[in-house]
């Protein structure tokens, strides 16, 4: 108010006045107005950008499958010809049936460095209408002679159209083969995720580099099934066994969860997480537009005994001080809710370009921004209700004899006996010890505000450390540099002999490996795998002596004893998979067709590999047929450097070639560690940026309490400066109270981030690796932390000290 | 309890009513628990005032001077004892029927005269029209000017109370209590804060007030105003000690 033209507001706008001293409140206090809207703008953005990423991607993700019209099965029943396929389109359950093949070959990623590649021979690729991939650049059906790369793959390789790859099937040579185009297939993992390349390419270029062309691979499609997975059991089940009838051997079938992108799971599990979280910084700033205004009111108390002295009743100065809240509320909400979309539209595009799936429409649900409208409102709207009120109800006789001071009196309870007996300290801190402890109820909102945060800080970089940890320990459990799979078993002894005698070669182990799925009742074998037989599969792995795995770390149970053929250890993997099976019952297990049952004796943690089980040497062989041969070895180098390990695996290749063994498969160490890293620093780095916005949230907070604690007790350092008190003195009593809160708060912050680390790394640990992170508590983040709330804690009661130092002695006495 | 009269050179009252007093205390007491124990602030008060009176209540710091005015208004509630104001016993009202009423029957100026800091002058005086509903929105703002007018202070409508000397504040301060047109006024030390001249001032505004009517309560520790009131009751440790408190005034 600065003229009195400006005054006459109550006859220029007809307006009820009541309003007009809300509004010039208001502008008394623009500066934590400011920080209000600014909390729960940041809360409202947070929210809106979580909520409307969700919305998009669960929507988008889910339209990129189903476009892509998803096998309901693959049955591998070695021959498919056109007749059969006729045939079974002709079965009244079945929507769509094609023929094709699935080959796990490999490909040179590096000179002398092999990565596994997925092949889809596809018959007609005009006429494919099942598990459908869609033209991306470049031609389309591929060339002659030629090969269409997955988009992510042809990043992946550091390829480039017109370019050439080398890859070998497993039954042909090294050969050159020119890509001619990329193709957009959204219904598997991005290449580099599961450090795997996808090739489509017709029957004849199959044959052409050396593989069978014949379709093995009936892709069907149940009718009306797209999500039930029963009805396509069922069906599929149905099927198999008339394909059994008819003399058909169905290897095996693999049914992927109904309806799901394979990683949808994880990504709804994560940005559940992050909206959780968001809602909690939003819940936070809601919390310090209630200490804001609980501040006002507390320098108001007297006003409002006077307007209930004439005349105002409870409900009247509630509705006042709940519209300004409304206002501020609206003009954060304005802001934070577009901002918050056009950012979750962006996280979105992140998302899906790490996915692999495109967005078709960035639009969102009107009852979404209705949601995030209405929520923006009534959170911070609630949480101001309950100082209001409580201001609003006391008495006109409390009101009037209020002094700013609690209304309880210090030194009643047994902890204000406490501190008046603290010694030691120097007289102003310990005043302001005191001091931070006089307004409880504001020091719990500001101690709550911080330590959320701080919780939150704590355990993002807690999680962090404990991938870390568990990453490197993950390493320990594999002692070994590289992994060879060979096409076809080979004499155990003759292998190992070649292997060993090659340079660079310290030890090496027979590790033969097959796959293997649950058995059923009616004796079919069913795998939750993708087309791009990772997730879900199940490995079936013979086991050395067990005295080579007590390095493991065991889960349940104990390792199987030598000689005990009937025994299967598991990893958490195939635990998860089998569901659950407790150690000394019994499973059944179809492998290479034929079934077995095992009792389970122990649980062995392995991170970062695939679910396996694991039989002896003769009871692999039992089932594989395979006596006193091996298919795969593991290979412990002598240097166990990249290059090195490379440079091993080509030459122990070459030796087996010139043996007449043929590796199909190299994996080294470094591949697998590139698979897993950079899954988790998203997410991480997601994390601490929802930190740091908490953070903002809660030192703005302490700032707010302090200007409205320094307001309070302007008439006390008016006395003060009467009994020889300095500014400077001043100034270090309000500083200090706040560096006291502040460091109060990370203790309070340590206690909670513990339990919070520990559910998030129980939720991105069991999704990553079917085991909980290691709780673990990130020290130089507790030090950052310290550091960031000492600092700020100081920043933010520098102002109100400054601003308590500048006024005369005669103003604060003055002051009523 | 009726004790003796005291003489003293108030003024008579403008009208003598015989009719029902307009404020009517009966065995009012008043105890608080403080931390040193129960404490008493009121112990049995009879105390009638009509139409027309200009009572001061008196006596030490500590006698309930402040705590009887508080119950009379509604801003306490007693312990014991019936308060009837007009036609309404109050003693159990609600804080919300409290509020009603005063805001129409009772008007209350201030020590401190506790004018809203951002508000204007004629805003305050507005602003219990607005909360009572009383007048028009179109009206209240000539009401309160008039009232300014009146007052002596309309050339200050427009100022914040920051911008007003003690004197105009507490003018502005009688102007917001009579925004209602209540038949009651009571004032708790309202010239405690102003000097000897201006007190003299405010003083005869008040006893005009009361000589157009109404009833005008005022705690003070001044003895030497004496002469504007028609009644002085004086107060010693929660009891009426001295002065006609009930019944006819002289």
């Amino acid at each position: 108010m600065r003229d009195e033209r400006s005054r006459r507001g109550a006859d220029g706008m007809r307006i009820a006045t009541r309003w007009w001293k809300l509004i010039r409140d208001f502008d008394a206090i623009q500066g934590r107005i400011l920080m209000a809207v600014t909390a729960i703008a940041v809360g409202v953005y947070a929210v809106a950008t979580i909520a409307s990423a969700y919305a998009i991607l669960t929507r988008e993700i889910s339209r990129n499958y189903i476009a892509t019209n998803p096998a309901s099965a693959l049955l591998d029943v070695g021959v498919v010809d056109a007749k059969l396929v006729e045939a079974v389109r002709k079965r009244p359950d079945i929507a769509a049936a094609e023929a094709a093949s699935i080959v796990a070959a490999r490909v040179e990623y590096r000179p002398g460095e092999w990565v596994r590649m997925l092949l889809f021979v596809v018959p007609d690729f005009d006429a494919l209408r099942v598990n459908k991939v869609f033209p991306e650049a470049g031609a389309y059906p591929p060339k002659p002679g030629s090969i269409l790369l997955e988009r992510e793959a042809l990043a992946f390789l550091r390829g480039k159209i017109g370019g050439s790859i080398r890859l070998q099937t497993p039954t042909g040579p090294k050969v050159f083969v020119m890509v001619s185009g990329t193709v957009h297939d959204p219904s598997l993992a991005p290449a580099w995720q599961e450090q795997t390349a996808y090739g489509y390419l017709t029957p004849e270029t199959f044959a052409a580099v050396g593989g069978d062309p014949t379709p093995n691979i009936l892709k069907v499609v149940v009718r009306e099934a797209l999500h039930d997975q029963r009805k396509v059991d069922a069906v599929v089940g149905e099927l198999a066994l008339a394909l059994k009838a008819r003399g058909l051997d169905v290897h095996q079938i693999q049914a992927p969860p109904t309806g799901r992108h394979p990683h949808q799971n994880q990504m709804t599990a994560v940005l559940t997480m992050f909206l959780m979280f968001a809602i909690l910084s939003l819940v936070l700033s809601a919390f310090l537009t209630a200490s804001m205004i609980d501040g006002l009111l507390a320098q108001q108390v007297r006003q409002i005994a006077v307007m209930k002295a004439i005349g105002a009743r409870t409900r009247q100065i509630v509705g006042l001080y709940l519209v300004g809240i409304f206002a501020v509320a609206s003009v954060a909400v304005s802001a934070g809710v577009p901002l918050g979309v056009i950012s979750g539209q962006a996280f979105a595009d992140i998302i899906a370009r790490l996915l692999n799936f495109d967005i078709a429409s960035h639009a969102l649900p009107h009852w979404l921004i209705l949601a995030l409208v209405i929520g923006g409102l009534a959170i911070p709207l609630t949480f101001a209700l309950v100082p209001i009120r409580k201001a609003a109800r006391a008495t006109v006789r409390e009101a009037i004899s209020d002094y700013g001071l609690s209304r309880q009196v210090f030194g009643a309870g047994w902890f204000d006996v406490f501190l008046t007996r603290l010694r030691g300290i120097d007289r102003t801190l310990i005043l302001a010890i005191r001091n931070a402890f006089r307004r409880r109820g504001r020091l719990i909102l500001t101690l709550m505000l911080l330590a959320a945060a701080g919780a939150m800080f704590l355990a993002s970089l807690s999680v962090q450390k404990a991938w870390g940890q568990f990453i490197a320990s993950s390493a320990q459990d594999r002692d070994h540099d590289l992994e060879l799979r060979l096409d076809r078993p080979a004499p155990t002894a003759a292998l190992l002999a070649i292997v060993a005698g090659a340079p660079g070669v310290r030890k090496v182990e027979p590790w033969s490996v097959t796959s293997a799925a649950a058995t059923r009742p009616d004796g079919l074998a069913v795998v939750r795998t993708y087309p791009d037989g990772g997730h879900g599969s199940l490995a079936f792995q013979s086991l050395p002596a067990p005295a080579r795995l007590s390095h493991l770390v065991m889960l349940d149970g104990r390792l199987p004893r030598p000689g005990e053929d009937g025994a299967i250890l598991l990893n958490q993997g195939a635990r998860a998979l089998l569901g659950r099976p407790p150690v000394g019952s019994t499973i059944r297990l179809t492998v290479e067709g034929r079934a077995a049952s095992y009792r389970v004796v122990g649980v062995v943690r392995q991170i970062v590999t695939p679910a396996a089980v694991f039989v002896s040497p003769t009871g692999y062989q039992d089932i594989t047929g395979t006596g006193g041969k091996t298919n795969a070895v593991r290979i412990v180098t002598v240097d166990h450097g990249v290059a090195a390990t490379s440079a091993v695996a080509s030459a122990v290749e070459a030796r087996l070639g010139a043996a007449g063994m043929r590796v199909v498969l190299s994996t080294s160490e470094a591949q697998v560690d590139g698979a897993v890293g950079g899954h988790v620093r998203i997410l991480v780095v997601s994390l601490v940026i929802m930190s740091i916005l908490m953070a903002a949230v809660g030192l703005l907070g302490l700032a707010s309490a302090q200007g409205t604690s320094v307001t309070e007790r302007t008439r006390e350092f008016g006395i003060m400066r009467t009994i020889g008190g300095t500014k400077r003195v001043i100034v270090r009593n309000v500083i200090a109270e706040g560096l006291f809160t502040g460091l109060m708060s990370v203790v309070l912050a340590l206690l909670l981030a513990l339990p919070l680390a520990a559910g998030i790394g129980n939720l991105i640990g069991v999704l990553s690796f079917g085991l909980p992170l290691p709780l673990t508590l990130s020290l130089p983040g507790l030090g950052l932390w310290l550091a960031i709330v000492a600092i700020g804690s100081v920043v933010a009661s520098l102002v109100p000290a400054l601003n308590a130092a500048k006024l005369t002695i005669r103003e604060t006495l003055a002051y009523a | 309890m009726l004790l003796q009269t005291r003489i003293d050179q108030t003024r008579p009252a403008a009208s003598d009513s015989v009719d029902r007093p307009l404020i009517r205390l009966r065995g009012v007491s008043k105890d608080y628990e403080t931390a040193a124990g129960p404490f008493t602030a009121l112990r049995g008060i009879d105390l009638d005032v009509a139409a027309g009176d200009f009572v001061a209540i008196v006596g030490q710091s500590g006698s309930g001077k402040s705590t009887l005015v508080n119950v009379m208004t509604g801003i306490d509630t007693p312990t014991a004892g019936t308060i009837a104001v007009g036609d309404a016993e109050i003693q159990h009202l609600s804080q919300e029927q409290l509020a009603v009423w005063r805001g129409k029957s009772v008007g209350v100026v201030f020590q401190f005269f506790q004018l809203l800091p951002t508000l204007t002058v004629v805003e305050n005086i507005m602003l219990p029209m607005d909360f009572c509903g009383t007048f028009p929105l179109a009206q209240r703002r000539g009401r309160a000017m008039r009232l300014l007018d009146k007052l002596g202070i309309g050339a200050q409508a427009d100022k914040l109370p920051s911008d007003l000397s003690g004197g105009q504040q507490q003018r502005a301060a009688i102007a917001r209590a009579l925004a209602n047109d209540p038949p009651i006024l009571v004032a708790d030390e309202p010239t405690g804060n102003l000097d000897s001249r201006t007190s003299d001032e405010v003083m005869q505004l008040f006893a005009g007030l009361a000589g157009e009517g109404r009833a005008v309560v005022m705690v003070t520790h001044e003895r030497d105003l004496a002469r504007y009131f028609t009644r002085v009751v004086e107060l010693s440790d929660g009891c009426v000690t001295s002065g006609r408190a009930v019944g006819p005034t002289a």
